[in-house]
């Protein structure tokens, strides 16, 4: 097991009030593995990776049962302990290259910064480690693209550059969060392709996070559906895709139209109203005032406590009234 | 006969240059199509293929070249504004930034009527508020400012002002993209409703096949300002004959 | 709006500094308005004899709470109708500037071409001099005198909101929230009245409390120089200069203008600044 949470929870302190982030969410990660994390804006996806980057505001109040990391204790909340793990151990690559790069230093000065401070390479192997791995990227004329800037980079080639850095260190785990939703279709088709194959090649677990259900499902072996801060349901893909249980799960498969199958001009099954704001939860099951399936029961406790375990080879899920399976 | 026909259209931006000779971009080249009654067109392209230009050329906020334009019969640049307001109207992505944030929902929605047919504040509320019942916004919401409404209903209410002039066709720039699947296929759906009721035409542009597929008639594909492909949406996405076209399908998840 | 004003009052008092320059600047206001009925003597009233007197002296029947100046008049009522002037000359010059500031911003910005480049260039050429030098070289052109210092404190201050002003609209003309105006029909007027201008108040509002203590400072400065008011007028900055030559002997001549310039144009400014800071989170929520 490469890394183990249980019950994480984040909060926000804001002037209004306390904003609960996360609730109680356990997962785990066997080395090797790809999961994938799908949820909605609001939905927390993307808050436990930043708290495992030690990235979170300073308004970010953590909460942990456990947390093991390469069967090491690990405290969330200490910034020495993640930083000597982040870009290290752990990396990360984020939606918007562009930002992530800094737009007034060429790319061989950020990636040899990076590669002399975390492997003390002298200047020359650096250059020779970066050349290399911007090779491995697919970057061509590696030599000459450490000259330009960011800004000379199309949106896929910067991507590129940040996940030739991001594995430089050779990381345990690289967690790819929304990597591709400011590329073109091709472009994330052949970024994701990359990912795909440098994790394979590295032996890397990878935690994928994105809006997108159907990405999510042919690039990950598990899948976690995140609703509202919490996991609603979480199994090996190709079951929850099969015979999603939870009402929600269902309806995001069911919402979102394929380019490859299904009618023109039919109504999409659609989930009625919106994702609840932090700041006005409902009571009892998150999900429960957009459901067609809630009860009484729904309105008032929280199915989630009980009876979702975190078990690597089944679908668990939280929900008082799941669909059967098919 | 068709409600558009756009004819070998161009266009190109020119940056004007200090020294030496100004440079030319192509964004658009002989840009072929036709729109008929009741129906919609999807496009569908990558960033840069001039897709959100196309959307501007048509509804006249920006001009072009060369090619013929002819809406309703008549040429797009002779058709005087007024007339025009009620023939196009267009839906923009950006659900955030389409509505200026000092207005409330329903002043929003009635300034077209106020404008163009210059129907006094009272009886435009009343007209803005039953529009809002149609796409789905409960009239309780309309002193509401946009800041206090979700992504899908600014878009709603974008889609709103956009039909109060009751225009013939609908253009609608990536109207989903910045909303979350669940709610996409409520916007989705209500664009089909509203279609029926309204017996409208669209031009549907965005980047996401799946979507295009699921709401054209017709699709149009571009690839660096020219078309590449264009039929109907069945066949275009079963059977595939360009070869950009192929890629982006395979490309999609 | 209402409950955009009411947060935005919330966010206000959170910043201790602006609620403090928000109370003196309102109590400035008022001694201003109401100094006929607190001060003890007119303002160009000379009480033979009386000169110099330090705070809190008496003079046969009188009695000088802030003590007199050289020729004997009485300073708490010269400071109440110099405040009086003070306030004029802030509102005056925040009016003119930000009104002709703001029209040029507006149109500069949003037609562009020649007019922008004009304007800019005129605000460029305004910003490049030291601004109380400006001041004074159309003084000089005009001639001194109290309302021609507010002129020439409005034109130094023109830049500072026709900046503002342009580079905002430069910002929102593009938004599709115009471009679907103009996809209706709306004029250019409309446009820039009723769709731009609203989303241009918030700076403005902040600007406008900036630019009334600049004017008021940039105007004592005049004065000073003997190119503002002109005597009799109870103008601070005109008090300030009369009293310089008694500095050693009678300090409180000098202090007390001089503290009121100091403490009117800091609560203007605290205020200002807590006001951006109150509108600036605003500014960015709604992207």
């Amino acid at each position: 097991m490469l890394l183990e949470i249980e019950k994480l929870s984040v909060q926000f302190k804001t002037e209004s009030g306390n904003l609960l982030a996360l609730r109680d969410v356990s997962f785990s990660l066997e080395a090797g593995e790809i999961l994938g994390v799908v949820g909605e804006s609001g939905s927390g996806k993307s808050v436990s990776n930043l708290a495992l980057m030690g990235l979170l505001p300073d308004i970010a109040v953590i909460n942990t049962k456990k947390v093991l990391f390469q069967n090491h204790p690990l405290d969330l909340n200490s910034q020495k302990q993640l930083s000597q793990l982040r870009g290290k151990s752990i990396a990360m690559i984020f939606q918007d290259p562009m930002t992530a790069l800094n737009p007034s230093l060429t790319v061989g000065y950020q990636m040899l910064e990076t590669l002399q401070t975390h492997l003390g390479l002298s200047k020359k192997a650096a250059k020779m480690k970066a050349i290399s791995l911007l090779e491995r990227v697919g970057i061509l004329s590696a030599e000459q693209r450490l000259k330009v800037y960011p800004f000379e980079l199309s949106g896929g080639m910067a991507q590129r550059v940040m996940i030739a850095m991001s594995i430089s260190c050779n990381p345990k785990l690289l967690i790819a969060d929304e990597p591709t939703t400011a590329l073109d279709v091709t472009i994330q088709k052949q970024i994701l392709d990359l990912l795909i194959d440098l994790q394979r090649e590295k032996k890397m677990s990878m935690i994928f996070v994105s809006h997108d259900l159907a990405l999510v499902k042919k690039y990950s072996q598990r899948i976690q559906v995140m609703y509202a801060g919490e996991i609603i349901e979480t199994g090996p893909t190709d079951q929850v895709i099969k015979n999603p249980h939870h009402p929600y799960t269902f309806g995001l498969l069911k919402a979102r139209p394929s380019a490859h199958a299904g009618k023109t001009k039919e109504h999409l099954y659609a989930i009625p109203g919106t994702v609840p704001s932090l700041r006005a939860r409902p009571s009892g099951c998150q999900f429960h005032p957009r459901c067609n399936r809630s009860t009484e029961v729904c309105k008032k406790t929280n199915p989630s406590v009980s009876s979702l375990q975190p078990s690597p080879l089944q679908t668990s899920f939280s929900c008082h009234h799941p669909l059967e399976s098919l | 006969m068709n409600l558009l026909s756009v004819k070998n259209l161009n266009k190109s931006y020119v940056t004007k240059k200090l020294m030496g000779k100004n440079e030319e971009r192509k964004v658009l080249s002989n840009v072929q199509f036709e729109l008929g009654e009741n129906k919609i067109l999807g496009i569908v392209g990558e960033s840069g293929c001039g897709k959100s230009t196309l959307a501007k050329v048509l509804t006249r906020l920006e001009d072009f070249q060369s090619g013929e334009i002819t809406l309703c019969g008549q040429n797009l640049r002779e058709i005087p504004q007024k007339n025009l307001t009620h023939l196009v109207q267009m839906v923009f992505q950006d659900p955030y930034q389409s509505l200026n944030p000092r207005k409330m929902a329903w002043e929003i929605i009635a300034d077209p009527i106020m404008v163009v047919e210059k129907t006094p504040r009272p009886q435009a509320k009343i007209q803005a508020l039953a529009m809002m019942a149609k796409v789905g916004l409960l009239p309780e919401l309309s002193e509401r400012y946009p800041h206090q409404f979700s992504g899908g209903q600014r878009q709603r209410i974008g889609i709103a002002r956009a039909l109060m002039l009751k225009p013939k066709i609908l253009i609608l720039d990536e109207p989903v993209s910045a909303l979350d699947v669940s709610i996409q296929a409520q916007v989705l759906n209500l664009l089909l409703d509203l279609q029926k009721e309204f017996g409208l035409s669209m031009i549907f542009i965005s980047h996401d096949l799946s979507v295009v597929k699921h709401i054209s008639d017709e699709t149009l594909v571009l690839y660096f300002g020219e078309v590449v492909e264009h039929g109907p949406s069945e066949n275009v996405f079963k059977n595939p004959q360009h070869a950009y076209t192929k890629t982006l399908l395979e490309s999609a998840p | 709006m209402k409950e955009y004003f009411s947060d935005l009052w919330l966010d206000i008092q959170k910043n201790k500094g602006a609620v403090a320059g928000l109370l003196f600047v309102l109590l400035f206001m008022i001694l201003a308005i109401i100094a006929p009925l607190i001060s003890v003597y007119a303002p160009d009233q000379v009480i033979e004899g009386a000169l110099r007197l330090p705070p809190g002296s008496r003079f046969q029947e009188h009695f000088f709470i802030l003590g007199t100046d050289d020729i004997g008049r009485d300073l708490w009522s010269r400071l109440l109708y110099g405040a009086r002037v003070s306030l004029l000359v802030g509102l005056s010059v925040v009016f003119i500037s930000a009104g002709i500031g703001t029209t040029l911003g507006l149109l500069s910005g949003y037609y562009g071409g020649w007019l922008d480049r004009i304007v800019i260039r005129l605000m460029d050429f305004v910003m490049a001099l030291p601004s109380v030098l400006f001041a004074i070289v159309i003084v000089a052109v005009l001639g001194p005198g109290l309302l021609n210092a507010i002129l020439a404190v409005s034109i130094v201050a023109l830049p500072n909101f026709t900046r503002l002003i342009r580079a905002q609209v430069l910002a929102e003309k593009n938004k599709p929230y115009v471009q679907a105006a103009h996809l209706y029909g709306a004029s250019s007027l409309r446009i820039l009245f009723k769709e731009i201008l609203p989303n241009c108040i918030a700076p403005l509002i902040v600007q406008a409390s900036l630019g009334f203590s600049d004017g008021v400072l940039n105007c004592a400065a005049l004065g000073f120089l003997g190119l503002g008011a002109q005597a009799p007028t109870p103008e601070w900055g005109t008090m300030l200069s009369d009293a310089r030559s008694y500095i050693e002997t009678s300090p409180w001549m000098v202090n007390a203008p001089g503290i009121c310039i100091l403490v009117v144009v800091l609560s203007f400014n605290l205020f200002g600044d807590g006001l951006r800071d109150a509108l600036d989170p605003r500014l960015k929520n709604r992207g």
